[in-house]
């Protein structure tokens, strides 16, 4: 965690961070559909994104309620807290549809 | 430095270090100023040329069963109407503004790499003049903007068209790779001291998020041109499915791209407008961390939603939900801008001029746009309006709200800035109601075309569907927009003809770049200043003199160098002082061998193009020979009292920034190809019972060990150099491994079956091509470190060329592994279900 | 959508103009109430509510469930062929299916991709080389629909419509029987 935090003291890396995990899941949960149709997974692959999906939402729910930092980029810091806000809040929203809409079809 | 010269003698010696001579000499002109110039100036050409497309489309569609133009005539005018309007005139011109005004407005003397703009721009010139003449010449491109597979492959395109488009786009997508780059890393490092991020005006925002959206977002282009370029001229099969290859492989790539394109060009704008709407309403811009927060999240949104352009394809139902709830959401981020720019205005003291009108009428245009944009985001109506008329104005609605009214509000704002002089408004307010008037009487009834079930890109229509008063009232309404926009250019000329002269500061703006002479001098400021509020919120007419005086860092002419400031990426602390090249032929000379390998790939002349890509490699090569130092000169006095070592002897200067960002570019080229081999893998038709791509194990093994041994040495080497060592062999080595691990991925390379017979061949031919041809510059890399070493431009506090080799030798590695991780994936995967 | 989109349009714009007007509640709305208001608590509920609904819209459109007649529409440069459910071609460039009832038709392509679309039927479905794609379409009356393709495929796609001839049932059964 001393390592993350390290990395996330930067402010330009904070600001991007949550979009950056909300890339990852975007990708990985798509590519998730996209595999799960092709070779077939059946009954495991809506659990599969449903896991993956959970997943994703951990790292992005602990950047959302970190607060912001206390150094003198005052404006930059609260731009990065609501920034990891919204991709929180994009993620619950966007990759809802794997709880619900058809896999393969 | 003790005694201050005046103003004048200042001005007189800074200009003659800073200026480009008249005549030929302008050919070698690498200033950023007349550059952005000529980037706008040369935009507003193909805006003119993509204008007069447009109205021969109205002409054509006026009424029905024309015979105006045949459909080849017709196809090839709306292929050449969009691609002119989207590669030859938004994204260049909007880089031509940030070129001309980002430097201004940050408090830099130039941009990092004054060169590559100049280079740049050769590229925009030769690419778009090939496209032009070919369409002169009755070849033009006729795909369509989107070029779409198989249509634009060989069988259906046989003649020279589509590689047109493919090969001068490309080469003109040179220019946005070089200025994403040079932006990005300027706006990190070259503001004025003390001009945080936090206390960067909202526009330098709005472009550093719009070069990282570039960064990320043209290689997928770049990459599905050159892979369509190799479909069509050596047959390998990317994209036809009877081989392994997929059409929709190619929309992907084109609409990763083309999506983020739209906020590309949008997010250049927004930030044009809040940098005009404060100024007007006379407060400063509402929400200035809320739109910092809007803009990242739009960005990154805006990569999330490129399947809306491909909802009918036949995508499951769940891959269609994500991307039509991620196009919906987008407006959040939008709706957060417009409600900080009304909220401005309301909370401010507006007052009320011309570019406030236009101002007024991006509002009333883009709303409109946006909101057919959520119609269309949802799955049901959106496969009904797709491809339909209805698309077509719900395109013109965000592109000409979202680009052409914020910038038409710019030219009347910053016009002056340009021409020292003052528009006479004169004809300013008829050429809006015009274009306002003419824009929606054209494109406002295409909503009810669309929606009535006329089709895009047909070329006539029969006259019993009811759609033939709409397209002639659109038609109509065409020309009374061009009406508009020609008085708007007799406008602009009135102005530099008879406009009047103004003092500093015209409109009581807030940014930096009202603190120059207008029109600016070539060097900008004479001296630098320190910052010490929010940059939006200056006072230039104060600023302006005392820096023309010298008061600020740098306010003295040194030994014929161009110097300007590198700061630290967040705190805006001054960093070190940037000595940045003089004017050279070198650009064009460079632009010119580029344009022989592209012309040579064009007319088929394939042993020429080898030739030209290594001339111009040996170019590139002179090009760091007249930069650097010889010795440690330690810190440096740049007025003010303060002393920072020169950029040879930082270790975080914009050289090494610039080759991260390069590269972090290149990384998102090869992920899309490695995407690409994968998608065709599982997606694609035709790849059961097809021989697996074997690539012996031998030759895997050892050319991973060679690529990773150079990078090793060469990392060994940059470490023993900072220790102050010697490192001539590890660098020597560090070739020779390199070299070996290039000749191995070729020879991998020639063991595949022909490359033409399926895809299963020929994304390892690519994908090996790839990471051959960077392990050779791995070691061009290393090569040039070593010979800077042994030239003494390399100590242990000026290393950038050994961090440089470092670095592209560890991708070089990273490369081969992955290639061969894939030709091994791709083999392996016949055997799955 | 239509009423909504004319509505939050006026709300864009006449607050574009009372922020010239500037009536005094206008000048004491706060920075944040701009930016949370009209940022978010306007657009998100709309959008929610929206895009759940299309979603839900969208799952009912889809071909699946009980498989009704499978037509065939093959698209090739610039023409359509479309076949019967029991093999058989069909003649001029018309489809004949039942009217009052879903059918399935499955879209593919010869050449380049074409887009199969009943502008009065429902959406389009593209017709892609290697692919095939079902759409499930329904024409409610029996009569004469004009189709096209929507999708640019070259210089003669201005050109190449189709006609859907909806029948009753009893005469759709009739044509299948007859023509045996």
């Amino acid at each position: 965690m001393t390592a993350m935090t390290a990395i996330l003291s930067h402010p330009l890396v904070r600001l991007i961070a949550g979009f950056v995990v909300w890339s990852v899941a975007f990708v990985v949960l798509y590519a998730a559909q996209a595999l799960g149709c092709a070779y077939g997974w059946g009954d495991w692959h809506r659990p599969i994104l449903w896991l993956l999906f959970l997943l994703a939402l951990v790292p992005m729910a602990w950047l959302a309620l970190l607060g912001p930092r206390h150094d003198h980029q005052h404006a930059l810091n609260m731009a990065a807290v609501w920034t990891n806000r919204a991709a929180l809040l994009a993620a619950v929203l966007i990759f809802l549809p794997v709880t619900f809409a058809s896999l393969c079809q | 430095m003790s005694e201050r010269p005046s103003p004048i003698a200042l001005h007189k010696q800074l200009e003659a270090i800073w200026s480009t001579p008249p005549g030929l000499a302008r050919l070698s002109s690498v200033n950023h100023t007349i550059l952005g110039k000529r980037f706008m100036a040369l935009a507003l050409c193909f805006f003119g040329i993509g204008g007069l497309l447009s109205m021969l489309i109205r002409a054509q569609m006026a009424t029905p069963d024309s015979a105006f133009l045949g459909p080849d005539i017709y196809n090839q005018v709306f292929t050449m109407h969009g691609t002119v309007m989207m590669f030859l005139f938004a994204i260049p011109m909007f880089e031509g503004f940030a070129i001309y005004m980002l430097p201004k407005m940050l408090g830099a003397r130039d941009l990092a790499f004054p060169r590559l703009t100049a280079y740049g721009f050769w590229c925009y010139l030769f690419g778009g003049s090939i496209l032009i003449v070919a369409m002169l010449a009755g070849v033009a491109p006729n795909g369509g903007w989107f070029m779409y597979t198989p249509l634009s492959s060989k069988p259906y395109t046989p003649g020279i068209n589509a590689d047109v488009w493919l090969l001068g786009i490309t080469f003109v997508e040179i220019s946005a790779v070089t200025a994403a780059v040079e932006l990005f890393v300027t706006i990190l490092k070259m503001r004025a001291p003390g001009m945080a991020l936090s206390r960067m005006p909202l526009f330098a925002w709005y472009m550093l998020v719009t070069a990282g959206m570039m960064i990320i977002g043209f290689p997928p282009l770049i990459l599905g041109s050159i892979l369509l370029e190799l479909e069509r001229a050596f047959d390998l099969p990317f994209f036809d499915p009877t081989r392994g290859g997929d059409p929709l492989l190619w929309q992907h790539l084109f609409w990763l791209f083309g999506h983020p394109e739209v906020y590309i060009i949008f997010l250049p704008a927004a930030g044009a407008l809040s940098t005009i709407i404060p100024v007007f309403a006379q407060r400063p811009i509402l929400g200035y961390r809320a739109i910092i927060a809007a803009i990242v999240a739009m960005a990154f949104l805006s990569f999330g939603l490129w399947v809306h352009h491909m909802f009918t394809v036949g995508i499951p139902h769940l891959a269609l939900a994500f991307f039509s709830a991620a196009s919906a959401l987008v407006a959040i981020p939008t709706a957060v801008q417009i409600f900080a720019w009304i909220g401005t205005l309301a909370s401010g003291k507006p007052r009320w001029d011309i570019p406030m009108l236009y101002v007024a009428g991006f509002f009333i245009v883009f709303v409109i746009g946006g909101l057919t944009g959520v119609m269309l985001a949802m799955v049901p109506f959106n496969t009904q309006a797709h491809d339909s008329y209805f698309v077509v104005a719900h395109l013109h609605y965000v592109l000409v709200g979202g680009f052409v009214f914020p910038m038409l509000a710019a030219i009347y704002y910053w016009l002056p800035h340009i021409s020292g002089r003052q528009s006479l408004y004169r004809l300013s307010i008829p050429a809006f109601w015009l274009i306002l008037i003419g824009f929606n009487l054209t494109f406002f009834l295409m909503h009810l075309t669309g929606l009535m079930g006329m089709p895009r890109r047909i070329s006539t229509y029969p006259s019993n569907w009811g759609w033939d008063w709409l397209n002639l009232l659109s038609s109509v309404g065409g020309f009374v927009l061009t009406m508009g926009f020609a008085l708007v250019l007799a406008d602009m000329v009135l102005q530099f003809r008879f406009g009047a002269r103004f003092r500093r500061d015209p409109w009581r703006a807030g940014t930096l770049e009202w603190a120059t002479a207008t029109p600016p001098p070539s060097y900008n400021l004479a001296s630098i200043p320190h910052i010490e509020a929010r940059a939006d919120q200056l006072q230039p007419a104060l600023i302006g003199p005392t820096l023309a005086g010298g008061q600020g860092y740098l306010g003295f002419a040194r030994a014929g160098e161009q110097e300007t400031l590198g700061v630290n990426m967040v705190t805006g602390a001054v960093e070190h002082l940037i000595t940045l090249p003089r004017r050279s032929y070198l650009p064009l000379s460079t632009a010119l061998a580029t344009a022989s390998f592209f012309l040579a790939l064009l007319f088929r002349l394939y042993w020429l193009a080898p030739i030209g890509a290594l001339v111009t490699l040996g170019l590139f090569l002179v090009w760091p020979v007249s930069l650097g130092e010889k010795r440690d000169k330690g810190p440096i006095d740049i007025g003010r009292g303060v002393s920072v070592p020169p950029d040879a002897e930082a270790a975080d200067n914009v050289t090494v920034l610039a080759n991260r960002t390069a590269l972090a570019m290149n990384a998102t080229l090869f992920a899309s190809l490695l995407f690409g081999g994968l998608f065709l893998l599982v997606v694609a038709p035709n790849w059961q019972d097809t021989g697996a791509a074997q690539v012996p194990l031998w030759a895997a093994a050892l050319a991973i060990l060679a690529a990773m041994s150079g990078a090793a040495l060469a990392a060994r080497a940059r470490q023993g150099n900072a220790r102050g060592g010697t490192t001539h062999l590890d660098l020597i080595l560090a070739v020779l491994a390199q070299l070996a691990a290039m000749a191995t991925t070729i020879a991998a390379v020639l063991w595949l079956d022909d490359p033409t017979g399926h895809a299963r061949e020929a994304v390892p031919f690519v994908v090996l091509g790839y990471a051959g041809l960077h392990c050779g510059l791995g070691a061009v890399m290393s090569a040039h470190a070593f010979w800077r070493l042994t030239r003494g431009y390399i100590s242990a506090r000026r290393q950038t060329e050994m961090v440089l080799a470092a670095l592209w030798n560890g991708y070089a590695a990273g490369a081969v592994i992955l290639a061969f991780g894939l030709t091994g994936i791709l083999a392996m995967g016949g055997a799955m279900p | 959508m239509l009423y909504g989109s004319v509505l939050l349009f006026a709300l864009v714009m006449v607050l574009f103009g009372l922020a010239y007007l500037r009536p005094a509640w206008v000048t004491r709305i706060t920075p944040s109430q701009w930016i949370v208001g009209g940022g978010l608590v306007l657009p998100i509920p709309i959008l929610v509510l929206l895009t759940g609904t299309a979603l839900v819209l969208g799952e009912q459109l889809l071909p699946k469930g009980d498989a009704p007649l499978r037509f065939k529409a093959h698209a090739e440069r610039w023409q359509w062929t479309f076949i019967y459910p029991d093999g058989r071609e069909m003649s001029d460039e018309t489809l004949h299916i039942p009217a009052g009832q879903a059918v399935d038709i499955a879209v593919t392509s010869e050449d380049v991709i074409h887009s199969f679309w009943v502008p009065r039927l429902g959406g389009k479905i593209d017709a892609i080389p290697g692919h095939e794609n079902l759409i499930r379409l329904e024409a409610d009356e029996p009569g004469t629909y004009w189709g096209q393709c929507a999708e640019y495929c070259g210089p003669g796609h201005d050109g190449m419509w189709f006609r859907v001839q909806a029948h009753a049932a009893e005469d759709f059964t009739a044509l299948m029987e007859g023509r045996r």
